[in-house]
């Protein structure tokens, strides 16, 4: 005779969001460089950073600092970011 | 072994029944499961999850709170098969929703906890009567183990950050090492051979009401001294405890947890010394030299751009375990003979701990209010 078991994991409700469209020429872009708080964080950000620039030119490079490293960019980070940027450059380590 | 296909429950649904060949071992099926915290289970059945859906007031689709970082809904039914899966008695149920509604509430900020490389896990202190009632271990051997209480309440917060938050070693959880707290971590103060009010108290609740305190913690360090019967003498042993450049306190700030032994506590509070002379004392003669921290700068001008500013960054300056005596959480705990205390570091300023009342009635708590995506209901 079958046994009952029990799922303890419960629902969650996902929401569907669509990725934004992937660009093919970042020449002339405006990119936004979000440094998380992280130890080194900066270090890395502003390597890639001279890294990236030997091969794109960028019109702008807008430098933004999180809160802390636990949680996520405040909202209106994020909405300051996304109107005055057309890229990000993001980092997530320990 | 064959199994029926995995199907999610829905709310206001008819219930998705699971079911596996009669040939099945309960108990290694659920070890088997992801996320199993590698100890046996009591397997749920019927009669045992609605007899703790009752104690948790009923209705069982009624959505707590969303577990970081899955956001798993916490449905009474599905805290109610945790707690039975977790060896709980019925009893128990409405300490474990208090501590989970506390741990949900967006300062103590569980969805980074949940994820961190750091070994920190939820501690649990509970107040008031609810302890005697249910039978929760304040005494001797009070960190474990022996105690059900203790031991089933610790380990269902875990199991529902494990399952519901889908906390699991090596996905979501990444801590480096971890420690036995993350199997169950929970404790009672030792109100009764306090010298001083219950913590909860301490805190503005009344001595008749029942609390939930959680705070993320590393494991306790013992504070050993069988030769000091003053208050400084004993407290130079607890900062020494402190005063090192090894805990994420000391790295991170934050709060953290000074749980002393009754003897320690009686020998300083015989002195008229108060909760608040001890946590001004060690937060006051705590601490390590801004060149302990910074190794002597042997790895790079800028030592943790995190420290507070307002932190002198001269070679010899005192920088605080703790920024104000507030962050240290004192409590009581442990059994009548043993010179020990111990200090429990906390995870960071990442976090504030959470008191929250125990509600053992069975009214159904209030609206919902979601924040930062986390839904205490």
């Amino acid at each position: 005779m079958p046994q009952r078991v029990y799922d303890p994991k419960g629902l969650v409700d996902v929401l569907t969001k669509q990725l934004a469209r992937r660009l093919e020429n970042l020449d002339g872009l405006r990119l936004a460089v979000l440094d998380n708080t992280k130890w080194n964080a900066a270090k890395l950000l502003d390597s890639v950073v001279v890294l990236l620039s030997e091969k794109i030119r960028f019109s702008q490079i807008n430098r933004y600092k999180k809160e802390t490293f636990t949680k996520p960019a405040a909202p209106e980070l994020i909405r300051d970011i996304a109107a005055n940027n057309d890229i990000a450059l993001i980092a997530i380590a320990d | 072994m064959s199994q029926t296909a995995v199907a999610p429950f829905h709310s206001n649904d008819e219930r998705t029944e699971l079911w596996v060949d009669d040939e099945v071992d309960l108990s290694e099926w659920y070890l088997s499961q992801p996320w199993a915290d590698g100890l046996p289970v009591v397997p749920p059945t019927p009669e045992k999850v609605a007899a703790m859906v009752s104690a948790l007031g009923g209705e069982p689709q009624f959505v707590e709170c969303k577990i970081p970082p899955r956001w798993g809904s916490l449905t009474r039914e599905v805290l109610a098969i945790n707690l039975v899966l977790a060896g709980c008695k019925v009893e128990y149920a409405p300490v474990v929703r208090a501590a989970l509604l506390a741990m949900t509430e967006p300062q103590f900020n569980l969805n980074a906890l949940q994820a961190s490389t750091h070994m920190a896990a939820p501690l649990l202190v509970v107040n008031g009567p609810v302890r005697k009632a249910i039978g929760m271990n304040a005494g001797c051997n009070v960190f474990g183990s022996g105690n059900r209480a203790n031991a089933t309440i610790g380990r269902a917060l875990r199991l529902v950050m494990l399952s519901v938050g889908g906390g699991i070693p090596g996905e979501l959880d990444k801590a480096t090492l971890g420690h036995p707290g993350k199997y169950t971590y929970c404790i009672a103060e030792n109100e009764e051979g306090s010298p001083w009010a219950p913590y909860h108290v301490d805190r503005g609740f009344a001595p008749e009401e029942s609390t939930v305190f959680v705070i993320a913690a590393e494991s306790p360090h013992s504070v050993t001294n069988h030769v000091a019967n003053d208050p400084q003498g004993i407290l130079d042993s607890v900062a020494s405890a402190m005063s090192t450049i090894a805990h994420n306190t000391a790295v991170a700030g934050g709060p953290c947890a000074i749980v002393m032994g009754v003897e320690h506590a009686k020998m300083i509070a015989a002195e008229g010394w108060t909760r608040s002379d001890v946590r001004n004392y060690l937060w006051m003669y705590s601490g390590n030299t801004f060149d302990e921290l910074s190794f002597g700068h042997r790895y790079g001008k800028v030592y943790n751009r995190n420290l507070p500013r307002w932190c002198r960054r001269t070679p010899d300056s005192r920088i605080p375990i703790v920024a104000r005596p507030e962050d240290l959480h004192l409590f009581v705990v442990g059994g009548a003979a043993g010179r020990f205390s111990a200090f429990i570091p906390g995870w960071g300023n990442y976090a504030v701990p959470v008191i929250r009342p125990i509600d053992t009635s069975k009214a159904a708590p209030d609206a919902p209010s979601c924040v930062d995506g986390t839904c205490t209901l």
